[in-house]
């Protein structure tokens, strides 16, 4: 059937040649390499027997599998060959399909990007996670409670975002949502607890920052507590294989008790997560290490929790005044972390971070955000540029 | 010593560092605050930045003037299993953002002696290229000075080849001219070599230049001469020349093509790091050659001392095709990490900061002093020597 494109698949030449003009559809800032760039980056996914190996899988069973919990489960983080990481097989095997499928035309540039992005600096496809189910919107009241233009649209061509960027492009929905916040802050009073919930590089520590600067600004006192601090030793959850989600992960009781004690005014001294070495000031039982020094933390007026799942754990959630999530699309996360994780922090190995991103996005929508969209009180879009709130916040919002 | 206070509390150490390195590196600007701390975060001193001792500008001078501190400087020293920035790289940087706070180093002496690059986030010594000697050797003066396009790419934490391009459009340009009008007036066949740094863009030259040639109805071949390059385990660090090349046979290929002869020379493997040839210059069983067929201009590409005597004279033209460091650096970014994914990070850094005054001392000052042409794409000025512009001068 395709036979007609079958010879293409033997010159590697033609082959990149064809692959870089159909890839300038999907992604448009592959216009911005030349020819011979785009053959450096493909260098690494090029099959050891040639493209004319590379086995094509129909459309629904490739969809199937990437809306499977479990593929996600399997994909290895830390795969190596000769005691170097590399990218996972799972990862360059989607990345040979759609490259072949795409020159071939047996996949349609239409049917990749609905269900994929491409990364440049990753040079590697991702399923695009879906946050956004009929049963949050409808929660949700069905459409959004304000929406603006979607200016992060021009950071599609980018290989990587900065934070200035990041800020202006999110400006009008940001200042809604900080308003929001007063007024209901306004209604209900303090003290007040806020909770963060998002996924990594959405913006969480940054709105966190300009809503404490703000209140602070109107003469309320805040104060702010990672969620992240109350992780056990990294060596201990890996070994007993819990993902950084749940109750198992955090010294959960230290978290609750701090909880109360700073909303009935009680000043707090909490774990201090390294995140260099992977380890909490704090033993499994919940006590101090030696020489180790936990963080006091101060009452105030308004504490913000931050953190990937602040309100999903039941006997947390009562606990918080304010529930929101603030979201970023996969595509402008990966952008921000490639910029904030790679380029600034030197934090990680690069296939590390490439398989590592691939594996998280499917697993923790699913366990972590989706769950805390459908119980939440509002929600930033910031990629969609609109604020979601729930009816109920809608009526405060509107003073009716 | 001035402003010490500063140092003791390290939110307002960042804080004023942040505002003198946007002055010191443009695109620092970019950055927020929040961002420059995470950057900065690595180099954080252990006991805080008042620990740090600084050295007088005097002797950091004679440092970075030196060819043993570049030679102490490690590729590969490791923490755990991670490879870190060697040390000596890490203080040089801490002492200068140290010294930059507290006053006791002018920014006009730090920007005068080092660059910034915003991505490695440290500071690299500006290597020089340009002694008293050669624009003696060019007659005092460049052929032609074009408008700096580079400028533009100050800001850059990355270059591509598509800005750089753009960038340098003019000086390539009359570059292409100057080899289009000797190759006229003084025939062929004609040996060009062409050398310069990493990153400087020499392949993408030679291959504008080898397609103008084309279409002046001219035949070309281009070989790069790492392929004459012996087996690594030979050449025990010795920089390229006749100890750690396939010499005899690189003469004699040489003469060979440019007696309009199809040669066959030696291919060398960059992975396995090894020759098609033995050290006697005959073929290893299983191994083949790169065959060389005749042709009008021969393009010889790559970093060999083309000025020694033996091959001197049988050169056309001499070019050496320079990019300054901080430029060379973001290109390297883009194509070898953010594209190529060749290199760990640090050992990327050590290797940049440690090499390039190395490889200027070794090979580029000695050339420069006796070859034809020199581009400067940073300069976006071309130099040339009396007799080429005699040359020149024949067809205008």
């Amino acid at each position: 059937m395709f036979i007609k494109n079958s010879d293409i698949l033997q010159d590697q030449e033609e082959f990149s040649e064809a692959l870089f003009e159909r890839m300038k559809s999907i992604n448009a800032g592959i216009s911005e390499l030349e020819l011979y760039e785009f053959r450096y980056c493909l260098k690494d996914m090029v099959p050891g027997k040639g493209w004319e190996t590379v086995q094509l899988e129909a459309t629904n069973e490739i969809e199937a599998r990437f809306n499977n919990r479990e593929f996600y489960g399997r994909i290895q983080i830390k795969p190596r060959v000769a005691g170097k990481i590399v990218l996972e097989a799972e990862i360059i095997r989607l990345a040979q399909m759609l490259f072949v499928g795409l020159v071939t035309g047996q996949y349609t540039a239409d049917w990749v990007t609905t269900h994929f992005f491409f990364d440049i600096r990753g040079f590697y496809f991702l399923h695009c996670t879906q946050y956004f189910s009929g049963a949050i919107k409808a929660y949700l009241g069905g459409a959004p409670y304000r929406q603006f233009e979607q200016k992060q649209r021009q950071f599609e061509r980018w290989q990587d975002v900065g934070y200035k960027a990041f800020k202006e492009a999110n400006a009008e929905v940001d200042q809604l949502f900080m308003e929001s916040v007063k007024k209901l802050i306004a209604v209900r009073g303090v003290p007040i607890t806020i909770a963060i919930a998002g996924p990594t590089a959405a913006g969480k520590t940054e709105i966190v920052d300009r809503l404490t600067k703000a209140f602070g600004d109107t003469g309320k006192t805040t104060t702010s507590i990672e969620l992240d601090n109350f992780l056990t030793d990294r060596d201990y959850r890996e070994e007993k294989g819990i993902h950084s989600e749940g109750k198992e992960a955090l010294h959960f009781e230290l978290l609750k008790q701090a909880l109360q004690d700073i909303a009935q005014g009680t000043r707090i001294s909490i774990p201090r997560y390294d995140f260099i070495e992977a380890t909490s000031s704090h033993d499994l039982g919940g006590h101090l290490k030696p020489g180790r020094v936990p963080i006091v933390i101060e009452p105030a007026q308004i504490v913000f929790i931050e953190g990937n799942f602040p309100f999903l754990l039941e006997d947390i959630a009562p606990l918080v005044g304010i529930k929101s999530v603030y979201l970023t699309d996969d595509p402008i996360r990966l952008k921000r972390k490639w910029k904030r994780d790679i380029d600034y922090r030197k934090k990680y190995d690069f296939n590390y971070f490439r398989n590592r991103y691939f594996k998280d996005q499917f697993i923790m929508a699913e366990i972590a955000y989706r769950p805390q969209m459908e119980a939440c009180d509002m929600i930033v879009d910031t990629t969609g540029a609109a604020l979601w709130v729930t009816p109920e916040i809608k009526r405060i919002l509107d003073g009716s | 010593m001035a402003g010490t206070n500063r140092l003791n509390s390290p939110a307002q150490f960042s804080a004023v560092l942040f505002e003198i390195m946007k002055r010191i590196n443009l695109g620092v600007d970019d950055l927020a605050l929040l961002e420059f701390r995470y950057a900065l975060e690595s180099l954080l001193p252990q006991g805080g930045w008042e620990t740090i001792r600084l050295d007088s500008c005097e002797r950091i001078d004679q440092q970075i003037g030196s060819r043993e501190f570049y030679e102490s400087i490690q590729l590969r020293p490791r923490e755990g299993e991670q490879i870190v920035l060697d040390e000596r790289i890490a203080d040089m940087t801490r002492v200068l953002f140290a010294g930059l706070v507290s006053g006791d180093y002018s920014e006009a002496w730090v920007r005068q002696k080092f660059y910034f690059d915003v991505r490695g986030f440290y500071f690299l010594p500006r290597t020089i290229y340009f002694t008293d000697e050669v624009p003696a050797h060019f007659g005092g003066k460049p052929y032609r000075s074009f408008e700096q396009g580079q400028r533009r790419l100050e800001r850059y934490q990355g270059v591509g080849y598509c800005d750089f391009q753009e960038a340098n459009l003019e000086i390539d340009r009359a570059f292409i001219e100057i080899i289009e009008k000797v190759v006229a007036v003084r025939g062929t066949p004609m040996l060009i070599t062409l050398a310069g740094p990493t990153a400087a863009g020499k392949t993408e030259i030679t291959e504008r230049l080898c397609n103008e040639l084309k279409t002046m109805g001219k035949s070309i071949t281009s070989i790069e001469v790492d392929n004459f390059l012996l087996d690594r385990e030979y050449r025990d660090d010795k920089p390229m020349g006749k100890e750690s090349t396939h010499f005899e046979l690189f003469m004699s290929s040489l003469r060979q093509v440019l007696q309009g002869k199809t040669t066959t020379i030696p291919r060398y493997d960059f992975v396995g790091a090894t020759s098609s040839h033995d050290l006697k210059g005959n073929l290893k069983p299983g191994c083949t050659p790169l065959v060389i067929e005749p042709a009008d201009v021969i393009f010889m590409e790559g970093n060999f001392p083309f000025q020694i005597d033996e091959i001197a004279s049988l050169i056309g033209i001499k070019v050496v095709y320079l990019t300054d460091d901080p430029i060379r650096l973001k290109r390297k970014w883009k194509r070898d990490i953010d594209y190529r994914k060749k290199y760990d990070p640090a050992y990327f850094r050590n290797r940049f900061f440690r090499t390039q005054y190395l490889r200027a001392e070794d090979i580029y000052r000695p050339l420069m002093k006796v070859c034809e042409i020199v581009v400067d794409t940073t300069g976006a000025s071309l130099w040339v020597t009396p007799e080429i512009l005699k040359t020149l001068q024949v067809i205008d």
